[in-house]
């Protein structure tokens, strides 16, 4: 009985014992010198009540502040004194506060940096402060290095002793001058508790307002407004990253903002001035940004951001604290107040040649790292991948629901109104929300591997403002964090010898002395290594100032172009590996940036007018989840139908577009070279329908095209005459209705064939949903053709399940036409034609949210080969064969209407999707079974619900996730899937066409959906790909296409003329057409 | 150690229950204060919005009502009176019954079926079970049983009153096209709360829509409207009664009456909330004082409550069938958007819309419930919301009560003139036809 509990102790005791991973040792502050620790002392008049960032510690600063080549480590502290340590070398630290005159006068220090600020060739330290709040006195201070390890405060006579609410700086040249200018960030206080319009960051404030102070000879002058930088109240400023995002040779700046004010994008004109540019280029941002960092995790040349929020992985916080937006309140946010789509988890925007961003943090694995501070990318392991480390934890999670819903009120409430105490008693309600950091090692796929329990000391710790630098000279990057409440950790990174590596410094002969600016395009056996030199980065902090390029076996590097911040550039060639090499210009050359539109070669080009196309589809205002609360995505979003025929018999094919609920139908009928919208009373009858599909043919032999129209959307219920389908025959020179099989479901798509071989078209009818009973499967019919009318094929009843695509084709190459059925919860069903009947092939075990199929030669063996469309892995779904998704269904609380329970796998365990303010809103069973967050936080969802509640209920699994293709092996078929860059997001359709003139055709897929909840955002960030074989694909955003931030739903290629035009349809969104140029 | 701890513990059990005295119960009015009390403190924990609260206090005091109404001919059963009641089974025998207690049991184990925090009854009601069953453990027994029997019988009347079933239909659909439609409001920005409770059955009134108010002004932010009128209103009077300082009577009034049973405070990421009683509460909490002026018995304690309770539930119904038929937007909503974006109530804008005021129909349906049993001169000194760090304030009649309760709404900025003065009327009219359709007590109607 107790031997368990002594071995576990034993193991508990050596663990702590072993302090660090494999990769980073966890040195002592004994053994180094470095006892510096931001002790924080809450009284009654200064604590987490009367400062809301009362718990975002201090900052750290590493660099060489006595030229003497060992890196030295400033702190600055909250309420304790600032405190500088010089390098002795091996390690060891010394103390020289008092002689070097840093420690500080301010009440509260936030953020430190080491720059050249005076152009001296010696590094100076700038410390922010916040004044002017809870009795707070001091400014920022200027601390210029006197080169003889003594400082001289000195901010008053640069114009940077700002009383303000500094939380960070980043000194950079944003004008190229030769001298750094100054992006100083400070946060809001905001205590109204409206968000107010996202206007108000037009009106500046001193105060909470960030700056841009351009370096005029040694005087810093407030640029701000002529810049056009935004300096309201609401800017909760907390990240700072200042990159050429662009790569145009001008510093950007990304201002990483907590609560509901959005991220800024702040794109340099080149002209002092700055265009405020987040919503062209970022789908979606993290909703509490705090620290950020960018770096080229993806060799491609251009920089990519990661933005920290917190987002707890484990079950016991997450389900704990308050979690997602309420979807109405984000969009009444969105649509009344002016903010951009926001979400609660770690962002990764991957730069892409047009500019624009793709997000794949939850694809990339590194979406959820708990209350996180500071991001910073290093090849820690010089392997020559971006590595990323992150750090984190919080003293008290004021967000946890107990505290809130239970605690609060009796232990806060009297504090409040009476003292302003919040007393010991009522914090220890809090649970603590210290937490081990994370360290996440870089593949060369987008994606990063959670390698924090094997590389870095798992020590519960409270850890901020973070550092790197080559503390110990072995080439490697060693990491600095300074802690709330424990000293600051100095991890020594123990990689040395076992993989290469090259430090580089740039010395330009002007002010910017560290070259702070610079760009490094290092070439190794072909791979390129992107690198800019900012030194302020993760949150505020700043980092040695050195390039650092890990090189794993390599020993030198082929070529490396270093493009200095005036653009001028050099190449130096074969390069050793593993030294320090420090670069002056030697006669550099003009650098000319490749033009951002030229860098691509577009094969797509917008149409001016949209060859009259002027259809916008309004999707209505229907919100699923106001009705089923617990379904995990929508089904009312399906539309618009698309159809294409001559619908006038002047040989030219016109266009329908399907409408939403109470919006009719569209037509276009094709003029000349052009499309003009003509009125069709009786075709736009039936305006209460939602067309989700549409076909135009000849269903009734009389040589003239007729409509099939079949409904959705998913609000009409029951036997509702707007969930039945439109038969609509062309009689003369009008359209007449005809009588249809009534089907009630919600339908997909319709296929038309002549599966029967009698000469007239039947009808394929994919069913998807029974309105509110997301989760039961139902019938999808085909439909006979007798003379014109349609009657449903009775003996065909293989298919059952959520269908949303099908395609006809002969997949056994028996000269008969069959049938392949796709949908969400189901794996794709082969339906073989024999003469008219149809019987199930062996499928494959591969249950997906599948969206759309369709045919072709993938591989270029001849064979038919079928690309499916599915969920992408960019989502927080995640499944594999052995751990599906898992969906139950039932009528958990007998009231007569069924729920829908989804259940995650993590660990190798199930827990429920939704937290238990959303379940139990929808079976109130659950709050009696779990009267506190804590009781319900943890448990899976056996526990929650009981296996055998479960056992009863109807089970749905999706094992797949990723989009790819059918590959067809001499008739039988095995899946393989599309490799990252076409998971970020779902595919929803394909069309082929010899797009690049080469006489093959290829396929383009496009996709994006934002039906979804808060919870899992917003798949915004696919730009659509060129399928040219198996090996060759190529992203919309190269070929001219912008499909990101919309959700596309149908591809159709137009021929006008000798002219190919691409057209594409968006929900709730307007249609676009491109011209393809070959 | 632990054994002869353990030894000991039992050999003191057994003494204890050998000491057992066939002494007769006795159930005071103050236990069944104690028992609302309880269960007002388990909703305030639970967090029970306030129509969901009305709910809570009238099932179980139907509950006692009912097996009072079986021994004391002063009063009439319920059956037949209330939408689809039966009658209560009759006991098994009346031998060694207490129907006091019997009452009282069945009120706690209705409370303990309606909250959440079911630990938290169970040990009020253990520690009462475990006295009344030293006192007499033979008519506890009876009386318990009794009592749960008829907890049984009301439980399975309430399970059919539609609760469950409103639980899963759709939420408010917030549509922020329509300029005069209800939109959440700051802080939480929550959905509408119980936009089908007037699907819930109702208790005397014939259907949710029977007093249906005259519609409010129609919408239209012209200056000069009389809508205009009233949002101008309200921004004048909280500017007004704002520049006097907290300490002026309105703003004074206004929070004596918030009866917000969640008011959520943000700071930064500190979230917290202070909790306090429903209105329909509040009102539970005047039935007792007066009951406790008029040294009322046990059994007219009871049928205060009861009658009090059935009132206020019924109000409920009928206000939240007018708020999510008028679907008004708050004055905070359109003040920030059209008059001043920096403004803020008084008091935090609770999460439904408009039109009328809950408080104004709650309070007229209750005023009118009290006079019917203490009279329409019955003064009173309001010490409902000290425990929640707030005044005394008095009142010379129950009407007068409820008009402060209705003009407090515009004071504290959540309410234009018409909710507050249509929505008193309301609740006047609907507690006169629940008091002149209910016959329950046979002697004490004063009106």
């Amino acid at each position: 009985m107790n031997r368990p509990f002594i071995l576990l102790f034993v193991v508990l005791l050596s663990y702590s014992c072993q302090k660090g991973g494999t990769r980073f040792n966890t040195l002592s502050a004994e053994k180094t010198g470095v006892d510096f620790t931001n002790t924080l002392t809450e009284s009654d008049d200064l604590n987490i009540l009367d400062y809301l960032y009362f718990y975002n510690g201090g900052g750290v600063a590493i660099g060489d502040i006595d030229n003497d080549g060992l890196v030295d480590i400033f702190f600055s502290g909250n309420q304790v004194k600032n405190k500088l340590y010089l390098n002795k070398g091996n390690l060891k630290f010394e103390d020289i506060t008092s002689n070097s005159g840093v420690g500080g006068n301010s009440s509260w220090n936030t953020g430190a940096v080491m720059a050249d600020v005076n152009g001296d060739g010696w590094l100076d330290i700038y410390v922010c402060a916040v004044v002017g709040i809870n009795g707070f006195g001091g400014h920022n201070e200027l601390y210029i290095n006197n080169q003889d390890g003594t400082f001289s405060e000195k901010a008053a006579a640069y114009g940077l002793d700002f009383d303000s609410y500094s939380s960070s700086a980043n000194f950079f040249d944003y004008d190229l001058d030769g001298d750094l200018d100054l992006y100083l960030l400070n946060h809001a206080v905001h205590t109204s508790e409206s968000y107010g319009k996202a206007d108000l960051r037009l009106r500046r404030n001193y105060e909470t307002g960030d700056k841009l102070l351009r370096n005029d000879n040694g005087k810093f002058v407030d640029v701000s407004e002529e810049a056009s930088i935004y300096g309201g109240i609401n800017g909760y400023g907390l990240g700072l990253a200042v990159s050429d995002l662009n790569v145009d040779g001008y510093p950007d700046i990304y201002v990483g903002n907590d609560f509901h004010e959005d991220d800024y994008y702040y794109l340099n004109n080149g002209d002092g001035t700055f265009t405020e540019s987040l919503r062209t280029y970022f789908g979606h941002t993290s909703r509490f940004s705090m620290g950020n960092d960018v770096a080229d995790i993806n060799h491609d040349g251009l920089p990519d951001l990661i933005s920290l929020d917190m987002l707890p992985d484990e079950e016991i916080p997450l389900k704990a604290s308050e979690g997602d937006d309420n979807i109405q309140t984000q969009k009444l946010r969105i649509k009344e107040y002016g903010y951009h789509y926001q979400f609660t988890r770690n962002m990764l925007h991957v730069n892409q040649p047009d500019g624009r961003f793709i997000e794949t943090a939850l694809m990339s694995g590194i979406a959820a790292t708990d209350w996180s501070w500071s991001s910073l990318f290093g090849d820690f392991d010089q392997d020559g991948e971006q590595d990323l480390f992150v750090a984190n934890g919080i003293p008290k999670r004021p967000n946890d629901l107990d505290f809130i819903k239970f605690i609060s009120s009796n232990q806060i409430q009297n504090k409040i109104n009476n003292t302003k105490l919040v007393d010991q008693q009522a914090l220890d309600m809090m649970p603590t929300g210290m937490s081990a950091n994370y360290i996440f090692k870089g593949k060369n796929d987008l994606t990063f591997e959670d390698v924090s329990t094997q590389w870095i000391s798992q020590e519960m710790l409270i850890s901020g403002a973070s550092a790197y630098g080559d503390l110990d000279n072995d080439g490697d990057l060693d990491l600095v964090t300074n802690n709330l409440n424990a000293p600051a950790t100095i991890y020594e990174n123990k990689t040395n010898e076992s993989a290469n590596y090259l430090k580089i410094k740039l010395r330009p002969n002007n002010g910017n002395t560290h070259g702070i600016g610079s760009k490094v395009y290092a070439y190794t056996n072909g791979t390129l290594q992107y690198k800019e030199l900012f030194t302020a980065r993760g949150f505020q902090a700043s980092s040695q100032p050195i390039i650092h390029l890990g090189l794993g076996e390599a020993t030198k590097v082929d070529s490396l172009k270093v493009v200095w911040p005036d653009n001028t550039f050099q190449v130096l060639r074969n390069i050793e590996a593993n030294q320090e090499l420090s670069i002056t210009p030697e006669n550099p050359k003009t650098y000319t940036y490749p033009n951002q539109e030229n860098s691509t070669s577009p094969m797509f080009k917008a149409v001016d007018g949209n060859l009259g196309i002027q259809f916008t589809h309004v999707e209505d205002n229907y919100l699923d989840f106001n009705r089923e609360k617990l379904i995990p995505y929508k089904v009312s979003d399906r539309g618009p139908a698309l159809a294409v025929g001559d619908l006038n018999e002047d040989g030219k094919d016109d266009l329908l577009f399907g409408g939403s609920k109470f919006i009719p139908v569209k037509v276009f009928i094709r003029q000349d070279s052009t499309f003009a919208e003509q009125e069709y009373p009786e075709i736009s009858e039936e305006a209460i329908k939602e067309q989700v599909s549409a076909s135009i043919a000849d269903f009734n032999g009389d040589n003239k095209n007729d409509i099939i129209l079949t409904s959705g959307g998913g609000d009409f219920l029951g036997q509702s005459k707007a969930l039945t389908d439109t038969y609509l025959v062309k009689t003369d020179s009008a359209y007449s209705l005809r009588a249809f099989p009534e089907i009630f479901q919600n339908a997909s798509v319709v296929k038309p064939y002549d599966y029967d071989n009698d000469g007239d078209l039947d009808l394929f009818i994919g069913g998807h949903t029974e309105t509110g009973k997301f989760g039961k499967t139902v019938p999808s019919m085909l439909l006979e053709n007798t003379n014109g009318e349609f009657s449903i094929n009775p003996s065909f009843a293989a298919v059952k399940g959520m269908v949303t695509d099908a395609v006809w084709s002969d997949f056994d190459g028996d000269g008969q036409t069959d049938l392949i059925v796709v949908g969400e919860w189901m794996s794709p069903i082969f339906l073989k034609n024999d003469k008219g009947t149809f019987r199930k092939t062996a499928s494959l075990a591969i249950t997906g949210l599948w969206q759309a199929i369709h045919p072709f030669d993938i591989d270029g063996d001849g064979d038919q080969d079928y690309l499916l469309g599915n969920w992408g892995t960019n989502s927080k779904f995640n499944a594999t064969q052995k751990q599906p998704v898992k969906m139950y269904v039932d009528d958990f609380d007998k009231n007569g209407q069924t729920e829908t329970v989804i259940a995650l796998p993590k660990n190798g365990k199930y827990y429920p999707l939704e937290g238990l303010d959303a379940l139990s809103a929808q079976m109130v069973f659950l709050r009696k079974s779990f009267n506190t967050y804590t009781s319900f936080a943890g448990k899976t969802v056996d526990e929650v619900f009981g296996k055998e509640k479960l056992a009863k209920a109807d089970l749905l699994e999706i094992n797949t996730l990723q989009s790819g293709y059918l590959q067809n092996n001499n008739g039988s078929f095995s899946f393989v899937p599309f490799k990252n860059e076409l998971q970020v997001a779902p595919i929803m359709a394909f069309v082929t066409h010899d797009f690049d003139g080469d006489g093959k055709t290829e396929v383009l897929a496009g996709g994006n959906y934002f039906g979804v909840k808060p919870y899992h955002g917003r798949f915004d960030s696919f730009p659509g790909a060129l399928i040219k074989s198996e090996k060759n694909i190529i992203l919309g955003n190269q070929l001219g296409l912008n499909f990101t931030q919309k959700s596309l739903r149908h591809l159709h290629i137009l021929k006008i003329d000798s002219a190919s035009y691409l057209l594409a349809v968006f929900n709730d969104a307007a249609a676009e057409t491109y011209q393809i140029l070959n | 150690m632990k054994k002869v701890g353990a030894l000991l513990c039992m050999v003191l059990l057994i003494t204890v229950s050998c000491q057992k005295a066939n002494e007769p119960i006795v159930i005071t009015p103050d236990d069944y204060h104690g028992s609302v009390d309880k269960v007002t403190e388990v909703m305030i924990h639970d967090i029970f919005s306030p129509p969901v609260a009305s709910r809570i206090y009238a099932y179980p005091n139907i509950a006692a009502y009912e097996i009072l109404a079986k021994k004391n001919e002063g009063y009439q059963s319920l059956q037949n009176q209330l939408k689809e009641l039966s009658g209560i089974p009759d006991p098994e025998t009346a031998e060694n019954l207490n129907y006091e207690l019997a009452a009282l049991i069945a009120h706690i184990d209705m409370n303990r079926r309606l909250i959440f925090s079911e630990d938290r009854i169970n040990s009020y009601r253990d520690s009462l079970y475990t006295i009344w069953e030293d006192m007499n453990e033979n008519e506890f027994a009876i009386s318990k049983k009794y009592g749960l029997q008829v907890s049984e019988h009301i439980a399975q009347w309430m399970d059919k009153d539609n609760y469950k079933q409103t639980r899963t239909m759709p939420k408010f659909t917030v549509n922020s096209e329509d300029p005069s439609r209800w939109q959440p409001t700051p802080p939480s920005y929550m959905d509408g709360i119980e936009p089908h409770w007037s699907k819930i059955r109702a208790f005397v009134i014939d259907s949710a829509a029977q007093f249906k108010p005259t519609p409010p002004p129609p919408f239209s932010m012209e200056e000069g409207s009389d809508f205009y009128k009233e949002v101008r209103e309200v921004y004048d009077i909280s500017n007004e009664i704002t520049a006097k300082g907290d300490e002026s009577e309105e703003v004074e009034i206004a929070k004596f009456w918030d009866c917000n049973p969640y008011v959520s405070v943000t700071r930064g990421h500190l979230m917290f909330a202070t909790k306090k009683i429903t209105p329909g509460a509040h009102w539970i909490g005047i039935a007792k004082i007066a009951t406790k002026k008029t040294d009322s018995d046990f059994d007219k304690t009871v049928y205060a409550y009861t009658k009090t309770s059935i009132a206020i539930a019924d109000a409920f119904i009928s206000c939240w069938d007018e708020k999510y038929r008028s679907n008004l937007i708050r004055p905070e909503t359109l003040i920030n958007e059209h008059i001043d974006d920096s403004w803020e109530p008084v008091l935090q804008t609770p999460p439904f819309p408009e039109y009328t005021s809950g408080h104004s129909v709650v309070s007229g349906a209750a005023s009118v419930a009290l006079t019917s049993i203490f009279g329409s001169d019955f003064a009173f000194d309001d010490d409902t919301e000290v425990p929640y760090g707030l005044p005394v304030r008095s009142f010379t009649s129950f009407y007068e009560a409820a008009d402060e309760a209705a003009i407090s709404r515009m004071y504290g900025g959540i309410h234009y003139r018409a909710a507050v003065e249509i929505g008193v009327k309301q609740g006047r009219d609907l507690g006169k036809f629940v008091v002149d359709n209910l016959s329950m007590s046979t002697t004490t109607q004063t009106q």
